[in-house]
């Protein structure tokens, strides 16, 4: 057993986004005979379509890959694929857990950033051996020996013999290859032990139910073996366990400590496999669960409704099927005076949220309509009773509130030194508290903030970039709760309270939020039969109005000859546009004015 | 005349134009005037083969639309009409229009057009300032317009209308209502006002798009409307459509039937028909339709199309539409706001309204 132990490496990549993680994977299969070059598509690992297009991972993988070294000895090498965005933090804090070593790939051009720090830091508190490797040599921009002097300053790292490669033209792959062989740990565990197997992703398989990947720390599994999830609490009977091949199932007949696979187990609801949660066995338990073990807790919540209410039911079936996938995603159903029945659904955070919301548009061909995304407050009412509140619609009355609490983050930019005034500028703007300020290298600083979140997922991502002409790099972690000043804006289009665009602010921030909504109102509201008044109000108190002025005049559609096609094709344009149109009262609403209040400036 | 005969009012398409004006999209062909023989040969044989087809018909009005019928010289004008006659029951007191194009007309020309029975003519003025003129792409000046007028008065057509446009790029106020007194000066008996409308892909959709600026803006647009009406309203003339404005017992007869929904053949290329309830349009194609192509794809109307059509065509004119038809809490809030009235049944849009008339079908339908 043992012996096996000392040929298996697990691993993960880490990267900041766009410095080439996935290309340098699909090069591992590849250069490890796991699929041939002519089977590749781009980036295998990335396997959904959003994940290739945006160039990100969105749900961790694991492969199995046999590689023979120059030792003469051959390897196992586990890759776990690690999610690459800072909504995903505790995702990747599990997969790292699950991995003895780290390979970190840096930019030869663009060198460290906000997210390569925040991996390496993580990697770090797993006591995980970090192989830097510097990509993208071909570039004549690259300056490797410069990014490696970076490397040893900033992280501490040595780079004397660390690869210089360029996934993209296939070299140096063999060197990381090496690396690997030599430089990760050996995985270590008793088999004889209790099982303890750490989850470190799920995910739904119609054959198979409901799929943890795991890592056996400690102990073996085996068909037939009666686990029990040690935080779920719930058992189940194993019906497969295995590694994984490049798209597939590699069935085996147990998994030892020191691997890396699947355990399938006919379990229906993936509520029932929690990532960090550890599986042991009924029959020999382990005394107690792994550490780090955390209930994954969505962020940010918006409302979703189906364009057409017609659709409520397959908007329901839509995110039915994406949960069956993907157990951090939360929905119930509620409904709004303005858009009938939909869904408040949470999300890790708003680039989770945008994911879902294109995946219900893209693979079940929905029209949506969303409503600006809120954090989760607290509040403590006079009564002394807490609650939270993640709609801004259940809000309960001002005189009932004692007071409210909103999170905040611990956030870190690193930006190139000229733009430092501008970030914090922004910083300042979003209500931000400084905490630190560090130079890395020559030319950039890194800055700690402490933000609340509700700032955050306010176009705050989109000013920072338009700011620092996107050279700024930008992370979270979520701190914690402060009690805040907040209030709820309300949003009356022709006297009557429009609910769907209530939001929840911090009171020196209301008056000119309100001013900007209604403004961006009046912009998209058409002018209609009747004048429209747009205001602002916070309990009752007007802060800010605008008027949407009377249609003046049509242009009418010639009838000429008695040809009246023109003038029906122009009518049921406009029809068309106006069943997209939500009625609030006696206005018609255009279905992007939801989402509209997000966007400023 | 056969009282038990089909009566429908019967449109026939000139799709021939000296220059195409740079506003226009109607299917016309410029300088294809050689065509015109072949065009009156197929247009004959389409008459019959519709006689043939529903059997004897009874007009009671003909509209000559185009393009520029007044392209077409006396003689085949007199050859066309001829064939109208001999495949059609033509009332004795039958509205026979044909448009005119001011500079494609002389004293000669309109004399032998009234001998065809022509009995109303439609003259395209669209502005009396020439520099409006020129950028609207029209081949005669104002003065030319005017002195078509005259002719056509002396030649004998006492049932004479003009077609205006306002809202045109540069025009102000002060050319428009000058533009209404000298039409109003004319001897005319009706006038049309059509707001210029911007197609895709027209020479005055690019000069707009190009320069934005030379719209005049919503509320002069829709002064100049109210200006046309408050000026042809002291003059006698009735605004009885939406575009068009006319002294008592002078409304476009056929011009109604459209409103009306009642029923029309159309002739020629590219002309559209609504018989027994049932909607069609020839190809149009110049080649296709003189190749022998009929009509294409007919649109069977649902009830829910007729009574959209009715809402649609009914609320343009001052007869407006049956009360009783159309959803009375609309109806009361579209009344409640001003831009409605109901009187005898009957509900019309009001001046305001009118404006807005897309909007207001809008609610309705």
């Amino acid at each position: 057993m043992a012996k096996t132990q000392e040929t298996i490496r697990n691993f993960c990549i880490i990267a900041h986004i766009d410095h080439g993680k996935s290309t340098l994977a699909d090069r591992l299969l590849e250069a490890t005979g796991v699929m041939a070059r002519r089977d590749m598509t781009e980036q295998v690992l990335d396997s959904m379509e959003l994940e290739r297009e945006r160039g990100i991972t969105i749900k961790s993988k694991a492969v199995r890959l046999p590689y023979t070294a120059k030792d003469g000895k051959t390897y196992e090498f586990n890759l776990i694929d690690t999610p690459g965005h800072v909504d995903f933090t505790y995702e990747v804090s599990r997969a790292l857990a699950a991995c003895e070593g780290a390979i970190l790939v840096v930019d030869a051009s663009q060198g460290i950033e906000a997210q390569t720090l925040a991996n390496v830091y993580m990697a770090l508190d797993h006591n995980l051996e970090i192989l830097p490797v510097i990509n993208k040599i071909d570039l004549p921009s690259a300056q490797p020996e410069v990014v490696k002097q970076e490397i040893e300053d900033e992280i501490g790292l040595d780079t004397e013999n660390c690869p210089l490669i360029s996934a993209k033209q296939g070299i140096g792959i063999e060197d990381v290859l090496e690396d690997i062989a030599r430089n990760v740990p050996a995985p270590e565990g008793d088999p004889d032990a209790p099982l303890q197997a750490l989850i470190f992703d799920s995910y739904y398989d119609n054959y198979r139910g409901a799929i943890s990947s795991v890592r056996i720390k400690h102990g073996t599994v085996r068909v037939g073996d009666r686990i029990r999830m040690m935080a779920g609490g719930r058992e189940f009977d194993v019906t497969e366990v295995g590694t994984y091949r490049p798209n597939g199932y590699n069935p085996a007949a147990q998994l030892v400590a020191g691997e890396v696979g699947y355990i399938a187990a006919s379990i229906k609801d993936i509520a029932d496999i929690r990532v960090g949660d550890t599986i042991t066995r009924t029959d020999n338990p382990a005394a107690e669960a792994l550490p780090g073990y955390k209930p994954v807790l969505p962020m940010v919540y918006c409302g979703i409704y189906p364009a057409d209410g017609a659709n409520y039911e397959a908007l329901k079936d839509a995110l039915a099927k994406l949960r069956l996938n993907d157990a951090a995603l939360s929905f119930e159903p509620e409904s709004s005076v303005a858009l009938g029945y939909g869904f408040r659904c949470g999300f890790l955070g708003l680039l989770h949220m945008e994911i879902i919301q294109e995946r219900l548009e893209r693979e079940f061909d929905l029209d949506l309509v969303t409503t600006a995304p809120s954090v989760v407050y607290n509040v403590i009412k006079t009564d002394g009773k807490r609650m939270t509140i993640d709609n801004p619609t259940n809000l309960p009355p001002a005189t009932e509130i004692d007071y409210m609490e909103e999170p905040y983050v611990d956030a870190q930019v690193i930006t190139p030194q000229d733009y430092v005034g501008a970030i914090m500028e922004l910083c300042q703007d979003k209500r931000g508290t400084f905490r630190d300020m560090k130079y890395i290298d020559g030319g950039r600083v890194l800055l700690s903030y402490d933000l609340p979140l509700n700032e955050v997922i306010y176009d705050f991502f989109d000013q920072l970039k338009s700011r620092t002409r996107g050279y700024a790099s930008f992370d979270y972690e979520l701190k914690g709760y402060v009690r805040s000043d907040l209030v709820k804006l309300d949003m009356l289009l022709n006297g009557e309270m429009c609910d769907a665009l209530s939001i929840i602010v911090h009171r020196d921030r209301a008056y000119a939020r309100g001013r900007s909504i209604a403004e961006k109102l009046q912009e998209v509201i058409p002018r209609q039969l009747f004048e429209i008044p747009i205001q602002a109000a916070i309990g009752g108190k007007i802060i800010a109005r605008e008027t949407v002025k009377a249609l003046r005049k049509d242009v009418l559609a010639k009838c000429y000859g008695g040809d009246i096609t023109r003038k029906k094709k122009l009518l049921e344009k406009q029809k068309e546009g106006k069943k997209r149109m939500r009625q609030v009262g006696s206005v018609e609403v255009p279905s992007e004015a939801f989402m509209a209040v997000l966007k400023m400036d | 005349m056969n009282g038990d005969m089909k009566r429908v009012a019967l449109y026939i398409h000139l799709p021939f134009c000296a220059r195409k004006c740079a506003y226009c999209d109607f299917v016309s062909f410029p300088g294809q005037t050689d065509r015109i023989p072949a065009y009156l040969d197929r247009l004959a044989r389409e008459m019959r083969s519709a006689v043939g087809w529903y059997g004897p018909l009874a007009a009671d009005t003909v509209f000559l639309g185009g393009g520029t019928p007044s392209l077409l010289s006396g003689e085949q004008m007199k050859r066309l009409m001829g064939d109208v006659g001999r495949f059609f029951e033509i009332a004795p007191d039958a509205e026979i229009t044909v448009e005119a194009n001011p500079g494609t007309v002389d004293a000669e020309k309109l004399a032998v057009f009234r001998e065809a029975g022509i009995n109303r003519l439609s003259l395209g003025v669209q502005s009396f300032d020439d520099g409006l003129l020129r950028r609207l792409g029209r081949i005669h000046t104002a003065r030319e317009a005017e002195d078509a007028a005259r002719m056509a008065a002396e030649a004998g057509f006492s049932n004479l209308s003009l077609d205006l446009m306002y809202a045109l790029p540069g025009q102000n106020m002060s050319q428009w209502t000058d533009t209404l007194e000298r039409a109003l000066d004319l001897p005319v008996k009706h006038i049309s006002c059509y707001s210029l409308i911007l197609e895709d892909g027209t020479p005055m959709k690019a000069l707009i798009e190009a320069n934005p600026e030379l719209l005049p803006d919503e509320e002069i647009a829709v002064g100049m409307q109210h200006e046309a009406a408050r000026r042809l309203a002291e003059r006698g003339f009735s605004r009885y459509e939406i575009s068009n404005y006319a002294l008592p017992g002078f409304e476009s007869r056929h011009n109604l039937v459209y409103w009306r929904r009642g029923d029309y053949l159309g002739l020629g290329c590219a002309a559209h028909s609504l018989m027994n309830g049932i909607r069609f349009a020839n190809t149009p194609s110049l080649e296709g339709y003189l190749a022998g192509e009929g009509a294409g794809e007919a649109d069977v109307l649902s009830a829910r199309d007729v009574y959209e059509e009715t809402v649609m065509l009914g609320l343009r004119t001052r007869e407006g539409v049956e009360a009783a038809l159309l959803p009375p809490d609309r109806l009361a809030r579209l009344c409640g706001a001003g831009l409605m009235a109901v009187d005898g049944g009957r509900a019309r849009v009001t001046e305001a309204g009118a404006d807005v008339l897309n909007a207001v079908i809008l609610e309705l339908v």
